[in-house]
């Protein structure tokens, strides 16, 4: 059995510092490992990178995070990751980690993700060299994630992306926004492989569980939606028993 | 002459939100007969406040109420089995 905590769109700045701290200390006791979904800081600057590695660092169990937008604000994404890494958490944009926990391989592979919409309502890569670049870079990045999610081998498999892979999560948001809270491509990416959950945030206004068009659970830990620090997600509940009843 | 409560006076709030100190992309701004309501969750009771003072300071003659909560941090109690 492995317990995730999972929360995104923190947007810490120095007036957020102690607000998430009396649970997070709690969380070593309930989780085997914290990973934040995007939306770190307010404007994405290094003063705020480390307000947020003073909020959310030296837990005492692995950190796994992606940038939100709010992280590239500033232009400065690079030097944030930096703050962040130096910290000991680990950044992913477009790649994989493991971690060993109870005696189990989780895999975790990360990117921000882009917009560009869900089927029957997305921007297609034709046109004006903006809009080709816009769905360009939404293509670029759900095949980087294909990529890392099928570049790991481990026990359970877990996608966390900033942007939403599918429209469920975003219910509750204005339709008209969808297409910049998320694309299919990412879904795509998340059904190519054997992926057992799917995180991300982004949509402050969306809904919390949802599935990918293949099956895999998806849900939305942005902290508006969720309403608590972080939510606490269990993989491989004893999978051995389950295994013996089905043969 | 008076600010219009239309749908500008709302894009105009929206950039203010978005431009500069804010950056808050999920407040809400809901228009009634004579007052305008914001809405949403943020982070801190500072950015809540700071929020309201800056339209308050932009549309001195509109009628602004402000219904922005903080988004609770405490611990959960459940855990969700995912399968
Ligand atoms: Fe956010
Ligand atoms: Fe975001």
């Amino acid at each position: 059995m492995i317990r995730i905590a999972a929360v995104g769109d923190v947007h810490v700045d120095k007036d957020v510092l102690g607000r998430f701290r009396p649970a997070l200390e709690e969380l070593p006791d309930r989780a085997d490992a914290l990973l934040i979904a995007g939306d770190l800081t307010r404007h994405g600057t290094v003063d705020e990178a480390r307000s947020f590695v003073t909020e959310f660092g030296g837990l005492g169990v692995p950190v796994v995070v992606v940038l939100g937008n709010h992280d590239h604000q500033s232009d400065q994404q690079a030097r944030v990751s930096d703050v962040l890494t130096d910290s000991g958490m680990t950044v992913l944009e477009g790649d994989a980690t493991v971690l060993e926990l109870n005696g189990h391989r989780l895999g975790i592979a990360g990117v921000k993700g882009f917009g560009g919409g869900f089927a029957g309502a997305c921007a297609s890569n034709f046109g004006e060299r903006e809009m080709k670049e816009f769905v360009g870079t939404t293509e670029v990045i759900a095949a980087r994630l294909e990529q890392a999610l099928n570049s790991v081998q481990c026990d359970a498999l877990v996608a966390l992306t900033h942007y939403a892979p599918v429209p469920d999560t975003l219910l509750g948001e204005p339709l008209e926004i969808y297409a910049f809270l998320g694309c299919y491509q990412l879904g795509r990416a998340i059904d190519s492989a054997p992926t057992a959950l799917a995180l991300h945030g982004h949509a402050h206004h969306g809904s919390e569980r949802g599935r990918t068009p293949g099956g895999v659970p998806v849900r939305n830990v942005a902290h508006p939606v969720i309403k608590q620090a972080y939510n606490i997600y269990q993989l491989l509940s004893e999978t051995v028993d389950t295994e013996l009843v089905t043969t | 002459m008076s600010t219009q409560l239309d749908e500008y006076l709302e894009a105009e709030i929206q950039s203010l939100l978005t431009d500069g100190r804010i950056a808050e992309l999920g407040i809400t701004v809901n228009r009634r007969e004579h007052l305008l309501v914001l809405g949403g969750e943020v982070e801190s009771p500072l950015r809540r406040d700071e929020i309201c003072r800056q339209i308050n300071q932009r549309f001195p003659d509109v009628q602004i109420v402000c219904d922005i909560g903080i988004i609770r941090a405490s611990a959960p109690s459940e855990v969700e089995e995912i399968s």
